[in-house]
């Protein structure tokens, strides 16, 4: 087996192990979720928005059942290097960029599947307002998929700077807490990105933030349209085209002056 | 060429002070981990590495396992410099860094194994064969299911000599691997170490601070001192420069009259039993015994060399460590 997928498949098994952290977490996104909806119900009844309430409820949805996958780091890696763990995985015979993005995957992916499967069923089952809709075509769910896919990637990649930066700092706390900040504002989850003015959209949209859940949901949604949607994936593949080459080059420059301390 | 061999090594690493008062940057003191170090090690040799804490070892150790860049200095590993070929080097090198785990903390050690395998891409048969021939050797059978969280320093340490031996590399680097071990296990590691090296060949680096792990396993001792090679061979010769004192304790069969003893650095009487403490470039037993012997009638007498640890302090303080 390849050793990227051999570290993937430890690390997804190993996230299930976690099951009460997941349950915590299935628990907490529901309850924001909730919240958030009554926030904007309350918004919309004083003051409706151009945005329909459904596709912002659905937003919102979307965005707390895939919390998981956008905001959530690996503290096994981040003590990896800050106490110099890291040192036995420079001694393997494998690309150490690759080797942590299949292991961030796994964590992201087995995560994401046990807090939002679950959601998702909830958030479907509330009533009319509050819950989930449906996609708005079947093309458009293929798409969204697709792109969730893609965001997937981007969300990893995202986070591998991350750790480069904390290769450089020895400490996640700060860079991270700034990271989260960028996170949690610009892939929605704070507001809903279709909820800012309208002329912020293009530059917005633009950022690589905005592939990871935005676009998925855009298209779920129908406000991107499935006959331009590939457009959408491209703009999103050629963020993770960059992300990954920024990450790796950063990861081999770190490689190089890298100090594993403490004897 | 020797199959190991370092040319001129030099590293120095810039560690940052507290700011002083009143002085806005913060100053950069430069430490000097290694000074021209140069070596060469056969293949099969089985060599220790010794030196005071922040002598350098350690960073010799990441330097020859491909993990940091020196700041100068020609090393080959088997024809190959570690850190420009890095993943070819690993995969022929074996490492076990005594304080750090390579295993995963929640998952059985056989689990971790597996891993190590597909990393290292070891062939379905070629794999049982080793993992079987480790888990006899170092008596894993029972544990193998267990995580590692579950398991004692001891277990634990055979566990990660295993995960670092599995794929046969023909170069292992054992940075303290006895730390914190008891009598049994210690023991039982270094058993397993002559054994790897014999049967399979394995050139061993071995840097500790445990003398008795050298005395056992070393043939070659190097010693650093201050990022300096201070001295490269036979431990035996090395020790012998340095171990003059002994200790010659003699009961008597009754409460002796202390001796008058030229020479000697110490004499104490403890009951029946007088301790004398000398050198043996300032007296030789063969004057020392007719004097005691002319106290009483002795009834037991035993010689001790001085304790290693002790041989080495001494050794480290001659040579300005």
């Amino acid at each position: 087996m390849n050793a990227y997928y051999a570290i993937f498949r430890l690390r997804r098994r190993l996230e299930t192990q976690y099951r009460g952290a997941a349950l915590g977490g299935l628990i907490c996104q529901v309850f924001f979720g909730l919240i958030l909806i009554a926030l904007y119900r309350a918004l919309y009844a004083g003051r409706p928005q151009d945005m329909p309430l459904g596709h912002v409820v659905t937003y919102v949805w979307i965005n707390q059942a895939f919390f998981r996958m956008v905001l959530s780091s690996d503290p096994e890696l981040l003590d990896k290097i800050r106490t110099g763990g890291i040192a036995y995985d420079m001694c393997r015979p494998v690309s150490l960029y690759g080797f942590y993005y299949a292991r961030l995957m796994a964590q992201k992916i087995m995560g994401t599947f046990l807090r939002g499967a679950p959601m998702i069923v909830i958030a479907a089952l509330l009533p009319k307002g509050w819950g989930i809709s449906l996609p708005a075509s079947l093309p458009g769910f293929l798409w969204a998929a697709a792109a969730m896919l893609l965001g997937l990637l981007c969300v990893c990649a995202m986070e591998n700077i991350t750790m480069g930066f904390t290769m450089r700092t020895l400490d996640s706390r700060g860079m991270q807490a700034m990271l989260n900040l960028l996170m949690m504002l610009l892939t929605g989850n704070v507001l809903p990105l279709t909820l800012y003015p309208d002329s912020w959209q293009p530059v917005i949209t633009a950022l690589p933030y905005a592939q990871m859940l935005d676009a998925p949901i855009r298209l779920y949604t129908g406000i991107y349209a499935p006959e331009t949607a590939w457009l959408i994936l491209l703009r999103q593949a050629a963020w993770v085209a960059v992300l990954v080459c920024a990450g790796s080059l950063m990861w081999r420059a770190n490689q190089r002056r890298l100090v594993i301390q403490g004897g | 060429m020797s199959y190991i061999s370092v040319q001129g090594l030099c590293k120095h690493f810039d560690v940052r002070q507290k700011r002083e008062k009143g002085s806005l940057l913060r100053k950069k003191e430069r430490v000097q981990a290694l000074q021209d170090v140069s070596f060469d090690v056969e293949q099969g040799e089985l060599v220790g590495y010794i030196g005071p804490n922040g002598a350098g070892k350690s960073t010799t150790v990441k330097i020859l396992s491909g993990i940091m860049v020196p700041d100068s200095g020609v090393v080959s590993v088997g024809g190959l410099t570690p850190w420009e070929n890095r993943k070819e080097h690993v995969r022929r090198i074996g490492v076990v860094f005594g304080q750090r785990m390579q295993l995963w903390w929640d998952v059985p050690i056989a689990d971790s194994y597996d891993l190590l395998k597909d990393i290292y891409r070891i062939p379905d048969s070629e794999y049982r064969q080793r993992l079987d021939e480790l888990t006899e050797a170092l008596d894993l059978g029972g544990i193998i299911r267990t995580p590692l969280r579950q398991l004692s320093l001891g277990q634990r340490m055979r566990a990660e000599l295993c995960g670092s031996l599995l794929h046969r590399p023909e170069l292992l680097f054992l940075d303290e691997p006895t730390i914190g071990l008891d009598a049994v296990s210690k023991l039982a590691l270094r058993d397993f170490l002559k054994w790897e090296n014999r049967e399979h060949g394995t050139t061993i680096m071995l840097t500790t601070h445990d003398m008795e792990d050298i005395a056992a396993l070393c043939s070659r001792v190097m010693v650093l001192g201050h990022g300096r090679k201070l001295y490269d061979g036979d431990l035996s010769e090395l020790l012998g420069r340095f171990d003059r004192l002994r200790t010659l304790s003699a009961t008597y069969d009754r409460a002796p009259e202390v001796p008058e003893l030229p020479g000697a650095e110490r004499v104490d009487l403890e009951g029946e039993t007088l301790k004398i403490t000398y050198s043996t470039d300032k007296m030789e037993i063969g004057t020392l015994l007719p004097l005691l012997q002319k106290a009483g009638g002795i009834r037991e007498m035993t010689v001790q060399p001085q304790n290693i640890d002790h041989l080495i302090a001494a050794m480290y303080q001659e040579m300005g460590l």
